[in-house]
């Protein structure tokens, strides 16, 4: 069998896979958020209610039903693509959740950006001269990025270019009065370029930087720290010094024969970290007030809103498998030696 | 030589990008709405679901209540035309209505659509028992006057009337949603409309017909942030020209207390409104045992907590009644007296071999519950280790509001907030109970506190209060408290005040009654 006829079908084999895990996932949520302690009648209630109030919005909210009926009609719906309403405020999860997921991809694609260009930057200058000071001083910063808690880091940043310096807003994603552009995609940068206003563009961009810089710096340390150390194996290699001793010059050796050996790897941890934005920053959305799909998250459960919890968690697990697919395609398509 | 040039190359490139920072910046143009921040989304402006300080803040300047309660605790009219006329037997309440206003969409406002918001409350109001547990009916006699038919005299009623979740709106704008909220939108009577809305932003304007006093500012920017930092940041670097106080916290908000006796920002303070409490849970040992309670209540040094906790800015409290309501100084619970609690709990067999052990609870995600229970535990271990020990145990607030009336817990560190400006609405809540046996609340709202404290005597006194008026009510009133303080169920800790800070070129931000800010009269000097 060739091996694109065996990657065709590990990828069908993990498309398959896929219904599996989603029915999984939701329903360990579906479960979990039940047993939790806490009532979304509470939450919009409050305590005071009486049993009367309280036992017309559990059945107006069909919480009254039994367990097993609320969990059929729940994965009924969910196979028709349908995520619910919200509990608290009675709006379709659909668009809770595509109000609040491409803030969180904004923000995530932008510090990825970052991330990669500060983290691989750092690890390719210090695999040059190993040792040297650029490694020395990359080292110290991968180390110590991975190290700051990221809270911490961002109120740091805040305060600094924020409160102190005054360079950038405090948090948000456009200035307080400004009016968004009409959503066309849901990501600001491009629907205020689609709708070409001047002005929202700069001030979405002037909002992003802060957040995406702290979360990119943050995580450019595991980048350089990757970078560099796998450089560092593939440049004792074998065929590194058959190339050098075939009077090769040393940048070409690096760029076109070591680099590409070390893109598995790395694609490997881009592709992980991803993953994990997608579900947002949570840490960096509630300090720079980021209205991304972790604040909603967080605030659907503290609300113990149960179809928002639910539908972003189905949405996120999705799109998780989606990248971890995609980078599993990418990697058997650099390297002809994966087999599956 | 070379050095050199290195660096210069560095200054240019870090010119180049400074530059390149300030040419990106968009300079704020003169702002001509004034942007209030504060924390918490708005999910819904309809005020039959308005639970939360923030979205009852928007509504009370989007809408207008039947009465309001002034800073002396006097009923004025607002869409009455006049005070309320009660029949004798106390279970009929006439409001005449004032006339020639309008609603934001045109149409008029009448008693048929003050009796349709009332309606419309009383069906699908998320608090909507806290008026159909008193109303049979509402009538409308005539165009402007509607008639509302009680169950049992309640003169706690009157007072309800100044909630903001019964401002009346429209019922032609709110014709689909007689059985559903409207959650986007808001036509009501107020000073200002709803110009654009999202949970994050909220946009009002001034409405040319209204009917009162105009508003001194050309509208109103509604912003929210995620957490105190941000807010904080906000107004110090002038993004914001006013900030609530609701979720600051207590280190940011002395700093914005000395900015303002610096003369940085100005500041503005309404009466107190909420209360911090501890509540013990009195149907089960060794807390069932009054003495025991009454003990614990000299343990607790409130000057202390509020200076640690708070530096200072939370008031030290001594009833479950902020004392402004009743219109003079009334502290029932002891004060701090370490060696009374140390004398009590000797007799009790305490303090020789055994020490009392006392699990609190705080909620987690509440900043000043977690300091106030580990300085009243550090304090009990300074004054009273011999005799009391206190365990701590954290919990998120919705399992804590969730596992209260289970009993869960012995004691807890809580808060409340009364929904209008009178005694009542602090003490039912904490003390009604509907079934008592043998001191034990079986039903009621002692149970929902966590408290399970039932007094035959509080009872009896709380339905009397609902049938007496003025200076008769507040005496009886007094008398619950002081059973309370005797029951030792709760123990005050201290009292906030809503509190806002301004920029300097806005004016003093003032507060009603019910410790919301007067929108309207914030204005740019």
């Amino acid at each position: 069998m060739s091996s694109k006829k065996e990657l065709f079908k590990y990828i069908l084999s993990r498309l398959a896979l896929f219904p599996i895990m989603l029915w999984i996932i939701s329903s360990l949520v579906f479960i979990l958020l039940r047993v939790a302690p806490g009532d979304p009648v509470d939450a919009i209630l409050g305590t005071r209610a009486n049993e009367l109030a309280r036992e017309s919005l559990r059945i107006k909210l069909g919480l009254d039903k039994p367990l097993i009926n609320q969990y059929i009609e729940y994965l009924n719906q969910l196979i028709h693509g349908n995520l619910g309403i919200s509990l608290n405020t009675q709006e379709p999860v659909k668009i809770i959740i595509s109000k609040a997921l491409p803030a969180s991809l904004e923000l995530a694609i932008f510090s990825i950006l970052i991330a990669s260009i500060v983290g691989y930057l750092i690890g390719f200058l210090g695999a040059i001269k190993p040792e040297g000071k650029i490694d020395f001083w990359g080292r110290i910063f991968g180390i110590g990025t991975y190290a700051l808690p990221p809270f911490w880091a961002a109120m740091l940043i805040q305060i600094i270019f924020a409160v102190l310096l005054g360079w950038f807003p405090i948090g948000g994603r456009l200035p307080p009065g400004a009016i968004p552009p009409s959503p066309i995609t849901g990501f600001l940068i491009l629907d205020s370029i689609l709708n070409k206003n001047i002005e929202i563009i700069f001030s979405a961009i002037k909002h992003l930087i802060l957040p995406s810089i702290t979360l990119g710096i943050l995580l450019s340390g595991i980048f350089s720290r990757s970078l560099r150390l796998n450089l560092e194996e593939v440049l004792k290699k074998k065929y590194i010094e058959a190339a050098k001793s075939r009077g090769i010059n040393d940048s070409r050796i690096l760029v076109k024969h070591a680099l590409p050996n070390t893109l598995l790897p790395i694609l490997t941890i881009t592709g992980l970290t991803v993953s994990s934005l997608i579900g947002g920053a949570l840490l960096i959305e509630i300090t720079f007030s980021w209205p991304g799909i972790a604040l909603g998250l967080q605030e659907a459960i503290n609300q113990r809103d149960y179809p928002v919890v639910q539908g972003i968690v189905v949405i996120i697990s999705s799109l998780v498998v989606m990248v971890s697919v995609g980078i599993d395609i990418a990697i058997a398509y650099i390297d002809p030696r994966v087999s599956y | 030589m070379l050095k050199l040039n290195y660096i210069k190359n560095i200054l240019k490139a870090s010119s180049i990008i400074l530059l390149v920072f300030q040419l990106s910046c968009v300079q704020y143009k003169k702002r001509e709405n004034i942007i209030v921040a504060s924390a918490g989304k708005i999910e819904s402006l309809d005020p039959a679901q308005a639970n939360t300080l923030r979205t009852l803040q928007i509504l009370s300047a989007l809408g207008d209540t039947l009465y309001k309660i002034n800073n002396k605790g006097d009923l004025l009219p607002s869409l009455a035309k006049e005070l309320p006329k009660v029949s004798e037997n106390g279970l009929l309440i006439d409001i005449p209505l004032k006339e020639n206003i309008s609603f934001h969409d045109g149409s008029i406002f009448n008693a048929e659509a003050m009796a349709f918001s009332l309606n419309r409350f009383m069906k699908i109001g998320t608090l909507n028992y806290l008026l159909n547990d008193k109303i049979e009916d509402i009538e409308v006699k005539g165009e402007f006057l509607i008639r509302i038919k009680l169950k049992k005299p309640s003169s706690s009623l009157k007072s309800l009337l100044t909630s903001v979740n019964l401002t009346p709106v429209s019922p032609n704008s709110y014709s689909n949603y007689k059985d559903s909220f409207n959650n986007k939108s808001f036509i009501g009577t107020g000073p200002y409309f709803l110009e654009s809305f999202n949970s994050s932003q909220q946009i009002i304007k001034p409405f040319n017909k209204y009917w009162g006093k105009k508003p001194l500012n050309k509208g109103i920017d509604f912003i929210n942030y995620s957490n105190s930092s941000t807010l904080f940041g906000a107004i110090k670097t002038k993004e914001v020209d006013v900030l609530i106080s609701n979720s600051i916290d207590d280190m940011q908000r002395l700093t914005l207390n000395n900015m303002v006796n610096k003369n940085q920002l100005k500041s503005g303070e309404g009466d107190p409104i909420e209360i911090g409490y501890i509540t013990f849970k009195s149907n089960k040992l060794p807390l069932e045992n009054k003495t025991i309670r009454e003990a614990l209540s000299y343990t607790i040094d409130r000057e202390l907590i509020s200076q640690q906790v708070s530096f200072g800015t939370r008031e030290p409290l001594r009833s479950i009644v902020p004392p402004h309501l009743h219109n003079n100084e009334f502290s029932p619970w002891p004060k701090y007296n370490p060696n009374m609690a140390r004398a009590i709990l000797k007799k009790e067999g305490y303090c020789q071999t055994d020490i009392l052990s006392i699990p609190l609870t705080f909620r987690s995600n509440v900043p000043a519950d977690k300091l106030l229970a580990l300085t009243w535990k550090d304090q009990i271990k300074r004054d009273l280790s011999d005799c009391i020990e206190i365990t701590l145990n954290g919990i998120e607030s919705t399992t804590v509001y969730k596992q209260l009336s289970e009993g869960a817990f012995e004691a807890v560190v809580l808060d409340w907030t009364g929904a209008y400006p009178d005694p009542e609405a602090y003490l039912t809540p904490l003390l009604s109970c509907n079934e008592i046996h043998k001191n034990t609340c079986i039903k009621g709202e002692a149970v929902f506190s966590g408290s399970f404290w039932g007094d035959n005597q509080v009872k009896e006194l709380l339905d009397k209060s609902e049938k007496l008026e003025g200076e008769s009510r507040l005496k009886n009133l007094i008398k619950v408290e002081q059973l309370a303080a005797e029951g030792s169920a709760y123990l005050p800790i201290w009292l906030v005040n809503p509190k806002a800070w301004s920029l300097k070129d806005i004016s003093e931000p003032e507060f009603s009654s019910n410790g919301l800010i007067i929108l309207k009269n914030l204005k740019r000097d």
